[in-house]
């Protein structure tokens, strides 16, 4: 009864919220962008038949057709629209759900309730989660449709990145909480989730700089050390890649053709075939690892904002 | 030990509670609160004497560095002991996107109240506190004292053997205030037993039954009204007629002329009968004997007074 009400409430913030409406429309604009493109014979008609395009044979499009433009399709979605904006969206749509409930007049009637303080707290962890939820049953919803209707392509592995998405943002959300309960304030939770993501991309994509130079590999300890450590925060960018391999749209990452190197120069070459073999990789990534040991930080975390809620005064 | 307490007659049991802010702000030091089941008990204090943080206290709201006691028989922050108060805090916000009756099925909900029953209470009580036609307009546009009168409702939605109601009349218009008034009496008159916290002292003389003085984080002073007031009781003897001759004598008696009062502190009938006695003798007319008893406030003044 009592998570049911907060998960209703968390609701009727988030519908009253300007931001939900925001990406709901983003959804519209991007099922309308894709509703507009068809495929007839070798040509891909853009702006509802405006426009018509013989496909290249060199364009990777001419490689694998239509379930090629799909994959790229997928992991755009996913690397943008589903990450870096999307994921902005949410962080400050939802930055506030917490701070709002700590309010002072607020927490006093909802603390008087036959409600102990960590099942509150997780409660209210949980239900904020509904927000991303409904807007990745949106947008995957909405877009799966579109492939499969207008485009004659049903991926249903696609459908995974509801969960992921929700994943993601977990990730990112626990630090939300963590800053919500330490300073009551929703623009410092705003401010340090979006940095602690920038920062979560940034270590996990750091054994890539090693990687690709291989004057840095010389430095083997440190190398190591870079490699232990990117394993520490959650793995925001491992997500994309699972979602990717999951809905069959491996494909469509960055690798570069053979026939496409066949003009640069040695060095060039052996910079894209290491960047070719990182992308490779990703795709080899665990997803029992890279979640676990996400969800490893993420609970690390939610435990230390709970303990800290439960012994705050209001 | 906590079945015997549960025996006892008192709702609230407090015994040494301590809290200081920040390791420097003393803002309870050790007091003492007992509240007996179906009276309604008021709590009074200046500014900054502790009074909200005891409140909130027994709310579970802020944690105290240390306490002894039991509410409604179980220790502080007993859930199923919880789930049968209501709270109205002190400048209370409600989430300005719910409209009155979401906000009383939100909170419901919370306190464990079934549905049914808390969509029964909630339009019985919003008819008794006439918001009926507000119920489904948003918190967000509604006034003050509409605010109030919603969260009286949300306190009493769960039919709580104990209500703890911190300024409950804040923002009310006097008709406003008389209804709390009565439901106060009624609630009392249906054994609930009532905790109130407020600066109106006229309003909790007249529905309390016992009340704490709470100064500097101390109970300066516990009791019923008659407790607290008996000892400042003073008589006045108005006469006609120059009081120049019997001053003396007057004074030896331990009381003291205004014009043509003859004013006595204390309760001390016998005493007023030696004046009055001294006064006929020397043919002074009586016009009255009134006792007076000192108002709450005035106590409350005294007692303020004393404390600093």
């Amino acid at each position: 009864m009592q998570f049911c009400a907060l998960i209703v409430d968390s609701l009727r913030h988030a519908l009253d919220r300007k931001l939900f409406w925001i990406l709901v429309a983003i959804t519209v604009l991007v099922t309308l962008m894709m509703l507009s493109i068809g495929f007839e014979g070798g040509k891909v008609s853009l702006f509802f038949g405006l426009v018509e395009a013989e496909v290249d044979s060199y364009d990777p499009l001419a490689a694998s057709g239509k379930a090629r433009l799909v994959g790229v399709v997928i992991y755009g979605l996913m690397d943008f629209f589903l990450g870096w904006v999307g994921i902005t969206l949410v962080i400050i749509a939802t930055a506030g759900l917490f701070p709002a409930m700590m309010e002072s007049g607020v927490i006093d009637v909802v603390l008087s309730k036959p409600i102990s303080r960590p099942v509150l707290f997780l409660y209210k962890y949980l239900a904020s989660m509904v927000f991303v939820l409904i807007q990745a049953v949106l947008f995957v919803g909405f877009t799966f449709l579109v492939m499969g209707l207008r485009w004659g392509v049903w991926v249903p592995g696609y459908l995974l990145c509801i969960p992921l998405l929700v994943l993601l943002f977990s990730y990112v959300y626990c630090v939300s909480v963590l800053v919500a309960v330490l300073t009551r304030s929703t623009l410092a939770v705003i401010l340090i989730s979006l940095g602690a993501w920038v920062v979560f991309s940034g270590v996990r994509q750091a054994p890539a700089i090693f990687d690709t130079f291989p004057e840095l590999q010389k430095h083997h300890v440190t190398h190591q050390v870079v490699r232990a450590v990117s394993w520490i925060p959650p793995k925001t960018a491992d997500v994309t890649y699972l979602a990717a391999k999951w809905s069959n749209a491996g494909t469509s990452l960055d690798i570069i053709p053979a026939s496409a190197m066949e003009d640069v120069s040695a060095a060039e070459r052996g910079q894209l075939e290491r960047s070719n073999q990182w992308e490779k990789e990703q795709l080899e990534i665990s997803a029992f690892s890279s979640i676990g040991s996400s969800l490893l930080f993420e609970v690390f975390v939610v435990l230390l904002a709970m303990w800290k809620f439960t012994r705050m005064d209001f | 030990m906590v079945r015997v307490t549960e025996l006892t007659n008192l709702a609230v049991d407090l015994v040494d509670v301590h809290k200081t802010y920040r390791k420097t702000v003393q803002a309870l030091r050790g007091v003492n609160v007992q509240v007996r089941r179906g009276e309604i008990f008021g709590l009074l204090g200046p500014n900054g004497a502790g009074k909200s943080t005891l409140v909130k206290i027994m709310m579970t709201v802020v944690r105290p560095d240390k306490l002894v006691g039991t509410i409604l028989g179980r220790p502080l922050g007993n859930r199923k002991k919880l789930a049968l108060i209501g709270y109205l805090p002190e400048n209370h916000r409600f989430p300005p996107y719910l409209t009155g009756e979401e906000l009383l099925d939100y909170y419901g909900a919370l306190a464990k109240v079934p549905k049914a029953m808390r969509r029964r209470r909630a339009a019985e009580l919003l008819e008794w506190v006439a918001m009926s036609k507000w119920a489904k307009t948003c918190v967000g546009e509604y006034s003050k004292g509409m605010m109030q009168r919603l969260g009286l409702v949300q306190a009493l939605l769960n039919d709580p053997q104990l209500l703890v109601l911190d300024e409950p009349t804040d923002g009310l218009d006097p008709a406003g205030r008389r209804a709390v008034r009565e439901l106060l009496l009624r609630l009392r008159s249906e054994g609930k037993t009532i905790f109130l916290n407020s600066h109106l002292l006229s309003e909790l003389e007249m529905v309390c039954d016992r009340v704490s003085i709470l100064v500097n984080g101390l109970v300066a002073r516990q009791g019923t009204l008659r407790e607290l007031t008996e000892h400042t009781v003073e008589y006045r003897i108005t006469t006609t007629g120059d009081l120049a001759a019997v001053k003396e004598a007057v004074e030896r008696c331990g009381a003291r002329i205004d014009n043509t009062v003859i004013i006595l502190n204390g309760h001390n009938v016998a005493k007023v009968n030696e004046l009055i006695d001294l006064l006929r003798g020397k043919g002074v007319l009586i016009e009255s004997v009134v006792p007076h008893r000192f108002s709450l406030e005035e106590v409350f003044m005294e007692t303020l007074g004393t404390a600093r």
